[in-house]
């Protein structure tokens, strides 16, 4: 089985990789998109003091 | 000749990819000055060609986001071999930025909040992200999770720091111009930045501080000319570089520390502390526990973009 991976995905905000699985006859047999980051912002905004929400949460993203 | 530059980012949010692309037709500039080889948000560069360039091949690399996980560490490790100068771009490869924020838990404590505890998580098989697993019957891989988030300069030699969340555009320009002119300073140097703190670039009139409690902003409105901290606004200023046109305090928000320490600050929140402490009013300890009392969430406040690169780091484990 040959494995082709495209990584990272690009022109988008944020990191991705695609693996893609060929059989003998090179045909695809499967293809996962994999999302390989995580920073936690769920966990780490508990219990910040409501007025400064906001410019914490602009920091998930940039884009 | 035409510089050879790589952009990267490791745990970061994109917005210091798109302060450079924020210096607009300047960006036309950039183009003339030097050549991209890698801009995963911007351009198609694969790793694998990354790989294949001999070490040293690029001039210089602007690393933005902090080291979260395995491939972020895998890539600056590659990068710094394929760079001449490494850069750590922004307040999160600087200092660990919002994300370090982090570092107040450990790897489980996020990783079950996140996959399994959160409100709008559905997983009732319990699904939680492995480094390797098999998939209808295909290995696949992930990156390592860290228990702590780690700065830049903590997992490679770096070369030069443009600081920020977000550096500010022109400041970006500038620093490139620094290189493309072959004037950069000495090894370590920040750079895209001024050298002094925000107080001395800060419009607001300063006079004597004898703060005798602490205000979150909704309690109380601040008047427009008087420096924030005076009034009793915790404010950054103090502890912080200057450089960023004071974007904050313009728009009547105190700073609250994306340009880092200044030169010969191993610490900017401890250096807040201290800064705080010498404007206090009282001078009793328990009026001075008192006060203190009045400081909403101190750690996230003094130490918002530095967790990852103060002393304290992170969470006992």
């Amino acid at each position: 089985m040959k494995r082709i991976a495209i990584d990272p995905i690009s022109r988008l905000e944020g990191h991705g990789k695609i693996t893609i699985f060929l059989n003998e006859e090179g045909a695809v047999e499967n293809a996962y998109l994999q999302i390989p980051e995580l920073r936690g912002f769920e966990k780490f905004v508990e219990g910040l003091p409501v007025e400064e929400i906001p410019r914490v949460v602009t920091r998930i993203c940039g884009v | 000749m035409k510089l050879k530059i790589g952009i990267y980012w490791g745990a970061a949010c994109g917005g210091c990819d798109v302060a450079i692309l924020d210096t607009h037709e300047k960006l036309l500039e950039i183009a003339d000055m030097a050549d991209i080889y890698l801009w995963p948000i911007a351009m198609d560069f694969k790793y694998s060609d990354v790989r294949a360039m001999k070490d040293g091949y690029l001039d210089a690399v602007l690393f933005s986001g902090g080291v979260r996980n395995s491939e972020n560490e895998e890539i600056a490790k590659l990068l710094r071999r394929k760079a001449k100068a490494m850069i750590a771009l922004g307040a999160c490869a600087q200092l660990g930025g919002v994300p370090g924020l982090a570092n107040m838990y450990t790897r489980e404590e996020v990783l079950r909040r996140v996959y399994l505890e959160s409100e709008s998580t559905t997983n009732e098989k319990g699904i939680m992200p492995l480094e390797s697993s098999k998939e209808d019957g295909f290995d696949l891989e992930l990156p390592r999770l860290y228990n702590t988030v780690k700065t830049l300069n903590q997992v490679v030699d770096v070369d030069y720091t443009i600081p920020g969340c977000p550096p500010a555009s022109l400041q970006i320009y500038s620093a490139l111009g620094l290189i493309a002119d072959d004037m950069l300073p000495k090894k370590g140097s920040v750079i895209g930045a001024g050298d002094r703190a925000l107080c001395d670039e800060c419009a607001r009139k300063k006079g004597e501080k004898t703060i005798t409690r602490i205000y979150r902003t909704h309690e109380k409105l601040p008047d427009a000319e008087t420096c924030f901290l005076e009034q009793g606004f915790i404010c950054l200023g103090p502890a912080t570089r200057s450089g960023c046109g004071s974007r904050c305090i313009k728009s009547w928000t105190p700073c609250r520390g994306c340009y880092g320490p200044l030169d010969d600050v191993s610490d900017q929140g401890i250096k807040m502390v201290s800064a705080l402490a010498s404007v206090m009013e009282p001078k009793e300890e328990k009026d001075i526990n008192a006060l203190l009392d009045t400081v909403v969430d101190p750690l996230r406040t003094f130490h918002r973009f530095s967790l990852a690169s103060s002393i304290l780091r992170r969470k006992k484990a």
